[in-house]
């Protein structure tokens, strides 16, 4: 459409205040107004600072007044975080108190009052601002549909963040509720800008679908921190560049700097205050702290009371810090979408360049980090891949409806295939996810009289849930966020925040570990929670988190390989990464961008072989199994391998000399059962599904189950669940889980399809220059958990037979 | 399968991976806390667990004894979750019982999930004395050596930088606690208080359960 000829907006009720804001309308503005305005579902394309917010709001404001005093819900809007819904409701309140327009709005999420909520649905606002579980719980109640009958418009905020996940899925079963619900629902997605746009719009649009698009013209200005510092060959810690780092931090007003895992940030961290000699206000921000610890780092951080917060994606999304001057990104960028979500943190203006600094922790990360810059500067962004629908979300939305009220599973199942993510669910397997809700849909059938919900005798496609009890414990198991056993930690009557399980077993009393930035000894554990007081020691361990380990993206990837074949811009690089390379073109080879290089070299009386796949972790890690096994097949008596982004390395006693015929796609088809068999990956996945799909509980109402406990038991399920019904549809969810999320199934298969054609197999006498960072990775032992646990206590008992000097037992 | 010596009131035990306990001069295997039905006692609160568990327990004891074959079986207590878990035998399953009872004589001690529950053909004792031995679910004041149940004991191992948890035998000079049998069944630690005030903190002899063999810490 013509923007010029006349712009609609002119006559919107919030002209008035952009006028007087000085403010004028975006292109995409304009643009959206007029397809909403016109029946079109949209996705509107547009980066911080583009008036984002406001676009979705402009048809929902201008058709409330136009309805004039319009009683009930119109309008709903969906974002992702909770903190992100409050300061919608902010950014709302400025032009609708200002202009004293008629329009109600409230905020509805888990931290809203029971009271507050009571209320809401006995007289609901014109605008509701609210989370995805939140909108499942509301679904849930058997009021749902006079509640959302008159429902408008859905906004979803931040759509790229719901694409490939389950939330996904669970937002996309409520939406076509409220469809159902509403037939003259319209949708309006906001998303940062996407490579593939017409996957979002096939994800969220039914009717007269557009994209709307706004692309920033103005690049943010990336580098990577000039090092006289020898930059390591392995590690992900950044310590040689501290120094450097802290420099920069004193240049600028106000810096955030991102690094990707928790206990970088607390190394990072400690370090940087190590240092601190000009006292500045540095902080830490990370998922685990606790809330009102992260809360205040927050409200500092946009009230530009510190120097520099060290975070995490924690801070990624949302909120407007608008002080921010600089961004400095520790460790490997791993996406361009990420990278550019992170760089965004700083300046939202729209027309200044955001400002960032790459500090890569070893070499790799260095040519990443170049071919990150290279992508930005073409515009060149990651493809977010759609997903299909998990099972086991399915089966909550059925036990959600069932607690609405009885329903028809084929209304029920046509509704659900409406859904993007669920439109090739089959109607088989929604039928035993029906059976799973009613009595856990077990072969055998032992459950007859004690089922959840039941069939009218007068019509079988008819469900009720057996007695309203139940609906509380939907309630309470809502949502497909499953975190792993965490315990409070405290200090003195204060709440730090939340640590892994694991690690806290792992410590003895007096041990200390660094947490929220402080040195802690740990002193006893009580009632899940973990007592700690401050201590001085200088050695203290750094909690890990499992989990939330991004794989390097494949359009990443990709310009990783080019980048490293381009021998003429070797010499723009510090001069060490320029020798690194020109030393691997002398004594092996650089592979091109399409090659898959093989070394083959000696060492310490074992074989090793290393495999350049640039596949990312979780591929290599599955690859590096497969290998494995495909090893032993050969009688190579493979001893181990270790996996990261870049390479995969094995080590036999024996030279694999088949490795070409070792390396093709046979090996995944034969192979790839027995490896989800033999790593607890399904199992893991498997307590996941069972939680999501309410089989077990997380908790009940006077029975807090620990983490441990639900762990524990879903283990044990699991166990006889394989043993006695391999079939069983949580089984398989779990699996497809794997496929999906945990082992990069497609990726690896489309690179073992075409590999064999493509290896470039260099025999060498000793190792070459670019396996020596995966070399250095190795350090720890590849076996199951099974055999883990076998050795510990094997070697454990002979430690003590020994001392005991008792020669052996039986 | 191999099985660990243990020397408990002077008499020879073994302790087998599938946590039974085989006392050598009586010929008498040793089991506890089966909890047969616990599946069918959760699915009445919707919590639909696989009802695997009671075959898989019988079919267990069953491989033990064919093998073994003793001419006792002790089972100290919680051989049922509770009233509802006789649901889940089948007639089969009590044919079963009955073909085995021929050669083996039954002992089967009260629990306190099972103390109020009957089944037909079968006798349960509070308690159940031989020599200077007393079997009982949950150990009493008494000078006599104990065998009992009740606590599904495991231990923590830290070792080498790695945490596990396993399922174990413990005892001290005159009171045993075996581990449970039973298939959906948890644990507790035995440096836990409930533990730790019957076994006393220090004289503990644990054996942990691996794969297939008792280890000896």
């Amino acid at each position: 459409m013509n923007i010029n000829k006349s712009n609609p907006l002119l006559l919107h009720p919030l002209n008035k205040w952009m006028k007087k804001k000085k403010w004028s309308w975006f292109p995409h503005q304009i643009e959206t107004f007029h397809y909403v305005r016109t029946g079109s579902d949209v996705v509107v394309f547009a980066p911080t600072g583009a008036g984002k917010t406001l676009t979705g709001f402009i048809n929902p404001i201008d058709d409330l007044i136009k309805l004039k005093k319009f009683k009930g819900l119109h309008t709903l809007y969906i974002s992702p975080l909770k903190s992100l819904a409050n300061d919608i409701v902010r950014n709302l309140e400025k032009p609708i108190k200002e202009l004293d327009l008629n329009i109600s709005f409230q905020v509805r999420t888990g931290d809203t009052t029971p009271y507050k909520k009571q209320k809401q649905k006995q007289k609901p606002p014109n605008i509701l601002i609210t989370t995805p579980e939140s909108l499942a719980l509301l679904n849930s109640y058997e009021n749902a549909k006079e509640f959302f009958h008159n429902l408008k418009y859905i906004i979803i905020d931040e759509i790229h963040t719901f694409l490939d996940n389950k939330r996904a899925d669970l937002l996309s079963l409520n939406i076509e509720r409220l469809q159902t619900f509403s037939t003259n629902l319209q949708r309006i997605g906001l998303s940062a800008t996407l490579k593939n746009k017409q996957d979002a719009k096939k994800w969220l649009c039914r009717k007269k679908p557009k994209i709307v698009s706004y692309e920033n013209s103005v690049l943010p200005k990336i580098k990577i921190l000039e090092s006289k510092e020898r930059i390591p060959w392995s590690g992900h810690m950044a310590t040689y560049s501290i120094n450097e780092i802290y420099k920069e931090i004193m240049k600028s007003k106000l810096t955030i700097i991102f690094v990707n895992t928790r206990a970088q940030a607390e190394y990072m961290f400690k370090n940087l205050w190590l240092i601190n000699k000009k006292k500045l206000k540095i902080a830490v921000h990370h998922g685990s702290l606790e809330k009102n610890l992260r809360l205040k780092v927050e409200n500092n951080l946009s009230k530009g009371l510190v120097d520099c917060v060290v975070a995490t994606s924690s801070l990624e999304l949302g909120l407007d810090y608008g002080d921010v001057e600089k961004i400095i990104q520790v460790g490997a960028p791993k996406g361009i979408n990420r990278l550019l979500q992170r760089v965004g943190r700083s300046n939202h203006n729209l027309n200044i360049p955001s400002k960032a600094i790459l500090v890569p922790t070893n070499r790799f990360e260095f040519i990443e980090a170049k071919a990150a810059i290279e992508e930005i500067k073409k515009n060149k962004l990651d493809k977010i891949d759609l997903k299909e629908g998990s099972f086991d979300v399915v089966a909550q939305h059925i036990f959600a409806t069932a607690c609405a009220g009885q329903f028809n599973i084929n209304d029920l199942y046509k509704e659900i295939i409406k859904a993007y993510p669920y439109k090739k669910l089959k109607l088989n397997d929604f039928k035993q996810l029906i059976n799973l809700i009613q009595d856990g849909g077990y072969v055998l059938k032992n459950y007859d009289q004690f089922k959840r919900i039941f069939q009218l005798r007068e019509n079988k496609n008819i469900y009720k849930l057996v007695n309203k009890r139940e609906t509380r414990k939907y309630r309470m198991n809502v949502g497909t966020i499953i975190e792993n056993p965490m315990l409070k930690i405290k200090l003195g009557t204060k709440t730090l925040g939340n640590i892994e399980e694991v690690f806290i077993q792992n410590l003895s009393q007096g041990d200390s570990f660094i947490f929220a930035g402080q040195v802690l000894e740990f002193q006893s554990m009580k009632n899940n929670l973990v007592q700690v007081k401050r201590s001085k020691s200088l050695i203290s361990k750094i909690p890990s988190y499992s989990g939330g380990r991004m794989p390097l993206s494949t359009n990443l990837a990709n310009s990783v390989r080019a980048l490293l074949a381009k021998s003429n811009m070797w010499d723009l690089y510090p001069e060490q990464i320029t020798q690194w390379l020109k030393r691997q073109k002398n004594i092996s080879k650089i592979p091109k961008k399409d090659e898959y290089l093989v070394e083959q070299f000696p060492r310490k009386k074992n074989f090793y072989t290393v495999i350049y796949t640039f596949a990312g972790w979780h591929a290599n890690q599955t690859l590096g199994f497969l290998l494995l096994r495909g090893f032993k097949e050969f009688n190579y008596k493979p001893l181990g391998f270790v996996a990261n982004d870049y390479a995969i390395v094995l080590w036999s006693l024996r030279e694999a000399k088949e490795i070409k015929t070792i390396l093709n796609l046979g090996l995944l088809d034969k192979h790839l059962d027995n490896y989800l068999e033999e790593t607890s990956i399904v199992k893991r996945l498997f307590r996941d599904n069972a939680i999501i799909s309410c089989l077990i509980e997380r908790r009940l109402p006077g029975m807090e189950k620990t983490g441990k406990q639900v762990l524990f038991s879903s283990d044990l399920i699991y166990t006889v669940l394989k043993k006695n019904e391999p079939d069983h549809i949580l089984l398989k969810s779990s699996y497809e889980d794997a496929k999906k999320n945990m082992i990069d199934y497609d990726r690896l298969r489309e690179i073992l399809k075409k590999i064999d054609k493509k290896i470039i197999l260099k025999k060498l006498t000793s190792i070459s220059p670019l396996a020596v960072p995966i070399i250095l990775e190795i350090n720890r032992e590849n076996l199951s958990k099974k055999e883990t646990d076998e050795y510990i206590l094997e070697d454990l008992e002979n430690e003590i037979l020994k001392e005991a000097n008792v020669l052996s037992i039986n | 399968m191999f099985y660990q010596l243990i020397n408990f009131g002077n008499e020879e035990f073994h302790a087998y991976p599938d946590k039974s306990l085989y006392w050598k001069r009586l010929n008498t295997l040793i089991v506890s806390d089966l909890h047969i039905g616990k599946s069918i006692s959760y699915a009445k609160n919707k919590q639909f667990l696989p009802p695997y568990d009671t075959k898989e327990i019988l079919n267990k004891i069953f491989v033990s004894l064919d093998k073994i074959k003793p001419s006792n079986l002790i089972i100290v207590g919680d051989l049922l979750h509770d009233v509802f878990s006789t649901l889940s035998l089948k007639d089969q399953d009590h044919k079963n019982l009955s073909q085995y009872m021929k050669n083996t004589d039954f002992i089967w001690i009260k629990g306190n999930h099972d103390e109020n529950i009957q089944i037909e053909g079968f006798k349960n004792l509070t308690n159940y004395k031989i020599d200077k031995f007393l079997f009982t679910h949950i150990p009493i004041k008494t000078s006599l050596f104990q065998i009992c149940g009740h606590y599904h004991p495991k231990v923590k191992i830290s070792h080498r930088g790695k945490t596990i948890f396993k399922t174990c035998f413990v005892h001290n000079e005159k009171i045993f606690i075996l581990p449970s049998f039973g298939i959906l069944t948890g644990g507790l630690d035995i440096h836990s208080k409930q533990i730790s005030d019957v076994l006393g903190k220090n004289n503990m002899s644990i054996y942990p359960v691996g794969q297939d063999k008792v280890y000896k810490l």
